[in-house]
């Protein structure tokens, strides 16, 4: 991760550079991208340079770690033109990283003999076919052995798939090597998943699976030399060791080693169901190793949609993604842009009544000013005209999915359009594709990042010659629930997660850690926040944070020297982030100030001080007849914001908008980011809020509404399922500084027949009202 | 330092006190290293060393490599089988190569060397044990100085080399340190363990603003010796312990690495006790431990006993023990580039010097007498002098210590010429790395290949490497001394990549073939590709020169009428049930 650079360097006499984080495989994979002449590129797109793998399996995470084990990746450092003179070792591919100036051959009569005779001597050791080849024709070492021209697959027309096995594999000519396949046993106590060790080829990948990626600790080498096997924890059967059956083993083995056993619960969405066999036949899973697609049978599910009908609508709660095999789709907002203010009006309780402002109309303290808002596709919606439109090979509705969020948008198909709705398994499987990755990522540099930088405030204008010289420079970086993208006191400039960060998807939770060993929740940050100005703008250039991923993460990192670079071209960056950066960093000090001086009690007390209007009950003299929360429905349409419970101070009950709560739960999963805290802690809501609820769930006081907003929808638009829809909105006092002029008293206030309700500001409450009384 | 390195010496403390190491040791050193439960069942399976059932009342381990082979024959290993047939309580099992080369055949029995020199000898040793006659515990009969190595006349003077490079004023420690740098850079001593890098360009390596910079470094002296036919460093580590801990004291002061460990194969029970006493000393004459001599300076060192495997001589696989890790050795820099060497991420990831016994044992004397006089020592532009251990079929097998570059001839004449006046056949150079050397190569010079002096040995692809010379006269059946060479590397090879892991075995079952004559021509002609194959792609030097030794056979003796034979049918044959050949 840290930061890359180009390097020059030849594959097969052709002159390539490419960053030098890139192994010498993928470059060779990606050498059409990387080749420096256009013609070479054109040739290599046609003719792309193929090494064989088999203990290495590519994984955007690159949390299956290279080992380099099996060999058959192995290439000759060497210049191609001279005769390759002293025997030097090959190297494995799968592990070099590039470096200036090697000369590398990926292609050479002796590179493909070594590679021929590793794959021969597994193939004298393995059952040919295995099981795995014998159904589905998918055994990557016989496959390799069929690349090679040792063996010969054809299809027995006699025999069904799944069942007996449909394919015959046989040698082309006789063994070279004697033939020692033995059974090395079978383990059949799992009953999900089968281990036939005599087609184990030992790459590690299930061990590297099993560790590393699940974090399940249970699969391992024992033995040694020729009786080297896996085993499950001290050798215990599958199913009576350790092991959850998460099934990671088996979808990362090359062989029939670990199969699918053909039971187990199938995820079943409705739909065409997509057969595992004809998902591996498709381009978006032709990587995927079909004991995984047989397992997932049913995550799939193909969709026909004609013209203007609707895939998904914004709001609702969906746990899938889409991917569009063919067609065109719109994206577009549904709702109205505004956000709920109070308005004196007649009538005795009716006095007072909310409808919809919009931020033009009247802005608010903090008022946002984004160009942009994020969703939950390759694109983002420009305020002013909230509509994109998307095609064949997106993919959509990925954070609704992999981080449970509500969906974003509303996407309708543009034309008759067929898309693939795929399961959450499905989908982090794909993710975890390199080819597929590197495509959605390239795509995304492409096309997204400008607007993607505009929807946070700080890159809100940045020119299009800015994000062309960003373009290729940031680095696209994906993390885990939990991981740590930055911690407090790190060096800014890190090579490795130094620089400033975009989030992209996911949440991000920002905390302080205080020297007393106690940390505050600072913020939620979601796609279109910016984070780590603070420590790349002060002199000492350190974190004044943790930054740790809440869900699945995925940012974009500006690295340091890549953004000391842009800010000197385009100053207004730094002004702008050095704005921001003081103004998160002072608040960062009061809270911390808050944190020192007082308990819990204390700090709720200070916030309450800080705020501008609080509502006060006086419970001597309220009898409890909850005519002001009754007020509080009647103003809002029929939903109350008030109850009658709070902290109590004295004789009175005080009840605020928002207790500024530390860990502010109710900005995780706003699925277009339409929820902030303000400067002084207070919760405000953005005007293009899409009424899905979330926050209001998410709130553990009851301190967010749903407000119904009532629409003048055609009845074409309601045939179509649109709804009236909802804005989410905090007590706002009726007459905080969201609400207009008009009004003298909030609905409670004014309902109360017993005058104990009363409206004031925080520093007049405790000064006067709480300390004068006591005083007396 | 992680505390799953804890766990292959509390493996040996559970061993040690209970006999072997039960399902609950392991469940509880899981959760007490907290290291997963397969970590600990995967080290205990590789070693051979550690049990995993009760063991029996005795264990007899003979010897089957080369050296031992050549004087029973092959079949003391059956013959000690018979004696224990119907015992239960005793398990007779062959073994690797146990170093006691000069006095074989060797066993261990009840985990003490016995190499009585014949094989009668040895198995009544054996038959003594079995019918419960106790076998005294005598020490091996070892060599006797003065040693041209030793600069000190007698055990008061041990480390005045340290001494002087700590002590003094400390303003010029930088000038000592470099003073004593460029002393062992000028020597042109080079790793003896068989390498042969330059030992002074390897520490110069951890000299650097970065490795230094790093928050630990090591040094690791390899007394693993196992290749078959090996075992000068038993003799270095017997006899000349205390310059084997200043070398790598000094070492240690020089590039500020306050730690090593002293590796040595759990085989060598004598040296073991040797090196402990020889530790202690040193602690208490203030030549180790936390203020070297008044200096300031520390240097602990730890002996690490290897809990066994040929393959734990390998660098990286022998850090990897240390770390308490199944002793694989890590991807070189083939694979990894320059970061994967020792002097940049060694043990536990920092910048470790790592050298043979006999590498760290001249660093005294050149250090006291000048890089110039260690230069002189050596013949035909050789520096200094070379430790070889001579064995097969010579008259007196032992370990030497002459001058760096002598001819075999030399070796041979010094060891009494061949045994019995039998005409001399091959010669092995360096255990069975580099195969079987025709008599021509008499002449050639016990040396490593360097640039400036390209010798005989070098253009027939060979060295002296680790020192372990076998002469075989002309009675020896050079096939099987391949199949046993081969076998040796197939059972030792740790199983982590597969040209190694698969070729060794191939290339046994090719060897047997042809001593069984069921190969066909095909199955010699693979040999050659094979060996291109294993030496191209394996990740250590194990997989490298598995097919070496039957290579050379194939290359110098492919007359051999089974060779020849094979070479003439096209089909393989196959041993039916009833013993017959077959189609």
């Amino acid at each position: 991760m840290s930061d890359t650079k180009l390097v020059n360097f030849e594959l097969d006499g052709i002159p390539i550079a490419a960053p030098d984080t890139l192994t010498i495989y993928d470059a060779a994979r990606l050498a059409h991208e990387y080749a420096v002449n256009e013609e070479d590129r054109r040739r290599l797109k046609e003719d792309p340079i193929d090494i064989p793998i088999l203990c290495h399996k590519e994984d955007s995470r690159d949390e299956l770690k290279s080992v380099g084990v099996c060999r058959v990746c192995c290439v000759m450092e060497g210049s191609p033109r001279l005769p390759y003179q002293v025997p030097k070792r090959y190297i494995a591919s799968c592990c070099r990283k590039v470096e200036p100036d090697m000369k590398i051959l990926t292609r050479s009569p002796d590179v493909d003999e070594s590679r021929r005779t590793l794959v021969e001597l597994l193939l004298a050791e393995h059952p040919v076919p295995c099981k795995r080849h014998e159904q589905f024709h998918d055994c990557e070492l016989e496959l390799l052995g069929e690349r090679f021209g040792l063996l010969e697959t054809t299809e027995d027309p006699t025999k069904k798939a799944g069942q007996d096995g449909k394919y015959k594999t046989e040698w082309v000519k006789p063994q070279v090597y004697t033939d020692r396949v033995f059974s090395k046993g079978t383990d059949f106590t799992n009953p999900s998943i089968h281990i036939d060790h005599s087609a184990c080829v030992l790459c590690d990948r299930c061990v590297r699976a099993c560790s590393d990626v699940a974090g399940e600790m249970v699969i391992g080498r024992m033995g040694k030399g020729k009786n080297t096997a896996i085993t499950f924890d001290l050798d215990k059967p599958m199913g009576q060791s350790n092991c959850v059956s998460c099934g990671w083993c088996m979808i990362s083995c090359p062989t029939g080693a670990i199969t699918y056993a053909g039971s187990g619960i199938q995820a079943a969405l409705p739909g065409a169901k997509l057969a595992a066999e004809d998902m591996k036949r498709h381009r978006l899973f032709k990587e995927i190793s079909i004991e995984f697609l047989r397992r997932a049978e049913g995550g799939v599910v193909v969709r026909h949609f004609r013209k203007g009908e609707i895939i998904c609508r914004q709001g609702d709660f969906g746990s899938t993604a889409f991917y569009i095999d063919s067609g065109k789709v719109d994206i577009f907002l549904e709702t109205e842009f505004g956000h709920v203010r109070t308005r004196q009006k007649g009538g005795f309780f009716n006095r007072v009544a909310s409808l919809l402002i919009s931020r033009e109309e009247k802005p608010r303290k903090e008022e946002n000013t984004r160009a942009y808002i994020p969703i939950d596709a390759p694109i983002d919606l420009a305020y002013e005209k909230p509509f994109a439109q998307i095609g064949e090979g997106e993919l959509f509705g990925e954070a609704a999915c992999i981080n449970l969020q509500p969906r974003s948008a509303t996407v309708r198909a543009a034309e008759d359009t067929i898309v693939l709705e795929m399961l959450r398994n499905v989908v982090d499987i794909l993710r975890r594709q390199k080819p597929f990755r590197m495509e959605m990522d390239r795509k995304y540099r492409e096309r997204a990042l400008a607007t993607h930088l505009r929807t946070s405030d700080i890159f809100r204008d940045i020119p299009d010659e800015a994000v062309d010289f960003l373009r290729p420079q940031v680095s696209l970086l994906s993390f885990r629930p939990g991981e740590t993208i930055v911690r407090q006191d790190q060096r800014a400039d890190d090579p490795d997660n130094g620089g400033l960060y975009l989030v992209r998807m996911g949440h991000v939770k920002v905390t302080e850690t205080y020297a007393d060993g106690n940390s505050i929740t600072l913020s939620y940050l979601s796609r279109g926040n910016v984070f780590g100005e603070i420590g790349l703008l002060s002199s000492e250039a350190v974190r004044t944070a943790n930054c740790a991923a809440l869900d699945h993460v995925e940012v974009v990192r500006i690295s340091k020297p890549v953004f000391d670079e842009l800010v000197v071209q385009y100053p207004a960056l730094k002004e702008r982030l050095g704005t921001l950066a003081a103004k998160r960093l002072a608040d960062n000090r009061d809270h911390a100030a808050m944190q020192k001086r007082v308990s819990l009690q204390q700090y709720v007390d200070a916030g309450l001080y800080q705020a501008q209007s609080l509502l006060i009950l006086d419970l001597e003299k309220c009898t409890r007849c909850d005519e002001c929360v009754k007020a509080c429905a009647q103003a809002h349409n029929g939903i109350t914001r008030l109850l009658r419970e709070g902290t109590k101070y004295d004789k009175y009950l005080v009840t605020t908008s928002c207790r500024s709560c530390r860990d502010p739960l109710c900005m995780v999963g706003c699925p277009v980011g339409s929820i902030r805290r303000k400067n002084d802690l207070e919760i405000i809501i953005d005007d293009h809020c899409v009424g899905c609820g979330r926050c209001a769930e998410q709130c553990p006081y009851g301190n967010i509404s749903m407000h119904p907003i009532k629409r003048d929808l055609s009845k074409e638009e309601l045939d179509k399922g649109a709804g009236n829809g909802f804005k989410a909105t905090v007590c706002d006092l009726c007459n905080s500084d969201q609400c207009l002029d008009e009004i003298d008293d909030p609905a409670c206030v004014y309902a109360c027949p017993h005058d104990a309700a009363h409206r004031v500001d925080g520093q007049t409450f405790f000064d006067q009202t709480l300390f004068g009384n006591g005083k007396k | 330092m992680t505390k799953a390195a804890e766990l292959v010496p509390s493996l040996q403390h559970i061993q040690h006190e209970n006999g072997w190491i039960s399902r609950e040791d392991m469940i509880d050193l899981s959760r007490r290293l907290d290291v997963p439960l397969y970590h600990v069942y995967g080290v205990v399976t590789f070693y051979p060393h550690f049990r995993t059932r009760p063991p029996p009342k005795h264990v007899i381990h003979v010897c089957d490599d080369l050296n031992c082979r050549l004087k029973h024959g092959g079949n003391l290993v059956k013959q000690a089988e018979d004696l224990a047939r119907g015992r239960s309580d005793v398990e007779v099992k062959p073994c690797s190569c146990l170093g006691q080369c000069d006095r074989a055949p060797a066993a261990m029995i009840d985990d003490w060397p016995y190499a009585p020199d014949s094989p009668q000898a040895l198995l009544s040793l054996i038959r003594d044990c079995i019918s419960e006659i106790p076998v005294p515990k005598t020490p091996t009969i070892g060599m006797k100085g003065p040693w041209k190595s030793d600069p000190y006349p007698s055990p008061e003077q041990h480390y005045s080399a340290l001494k002087a490079l700590v002590t003094g004023e400390a303003e010029q420690q930088e000038d000592r340190n470099s003073e004593a740098m460029k002393k062992v850079l000028e020597s042109g001593l080079r790793g003896m363990g068989g390498a042969a890098f330059p030992v002074g360009r390897k520490w110069e390596g951890v000299l650097n603003p970065r490795a230094q910079a790093a928050p630990a470094r090591y040094v690791v002296c390899n007394g693993d010796e196992s290749e078959v036919g090996t075992f000068k460093d038993r003799e270095i580590l017997r006899n000349l312990p205390h310059l084997v801990i200043e070398g790598m004291a000094i070492a240690g002061a020089i590039a500020n690495a306050t730690r090593g460990y002293l590796y040595v194969r759990h085989e060598y029970v004598e040296q073991i006790d040797i090196l402990n006493a020889a530790i202690a000393r040193a602690y208490q004459i203030g030549a180790l431990g936390k203020d070297i001599f008044g200096s300031g300076k520390s240097f602990d060192l730890t002996l690490f006993v290897s809990p066994g495997g040929y393959i734990q001589g390998e660098g990286s696989a022998l850090m990897e023990a240390i770390e308490g890790k199944r002793g694989q050795p890590r991807n070189g820099t083939e694979d990894f580039g320059p970061v994967a060497r020792a002097t940049v991420r060694g043990l536990f990831g920092m910048p470790t010097i790592l050298n043979n016994v006999e590498s760290f044992v001249y660093v005294p004397a050149i250090l006291m007498n000048g890089a110039q006089w260690f230069k002189e020592l050596g013949v035909a532009g050789n520096p200094g002098l070379k430790w070889v251990g001579i064995g097969g079929d010579v008259a007196r097998p032992q370990v030497l210590e002459v001058p760096h570059g002598m001819t075999f001839k030399e070796a041979l004449d010094l060891c009494g010429g061949m045994r019995d006046g039998k005409k001399l056949k091959a010669i092995m150079p360096s255990g069975p790395s580099f195969g079987f050397l025709p008599p021509e190569y008499l002449d050639a010079r016990m040396e490593f290949p360097n640039k400036e002096n390209f010798g005989m040995l070098a253009k027939a692809g060979a060295s002296i490497g680790s020192a372990a010379v076998v002469f075989l006269n002309e009675d020896r059946d050079l096939v099987d001394a391949a199949l046993s060479c081969t076998r040796f590397y197939r059972n030792e090879s740790c199983g982590k990549c597969v040209p190694c892991r698969v070729g060794s075995q191939k290339m046994v079952d090719i060897i047997e073939g042809v001593l069984e004559g069921t190969a066909r021509n095909d199955d010699v002609e693979q040999v050659e590709r094979l060996s291109r194959t294993l030496y191209l792609t394996s990740i250590c030097g194990l997989g490298q020169v598995v097919p070496k030794p039957f290579e050379s056979v194939v290359k110098y003796w492919g007359d051999d009428p089974r060779i020849a034979r094979a070479r003439e049918r096209t089909v393989r044959l196959t041993v039916n049930g009833s013993g017959s050949l077959s189609r």
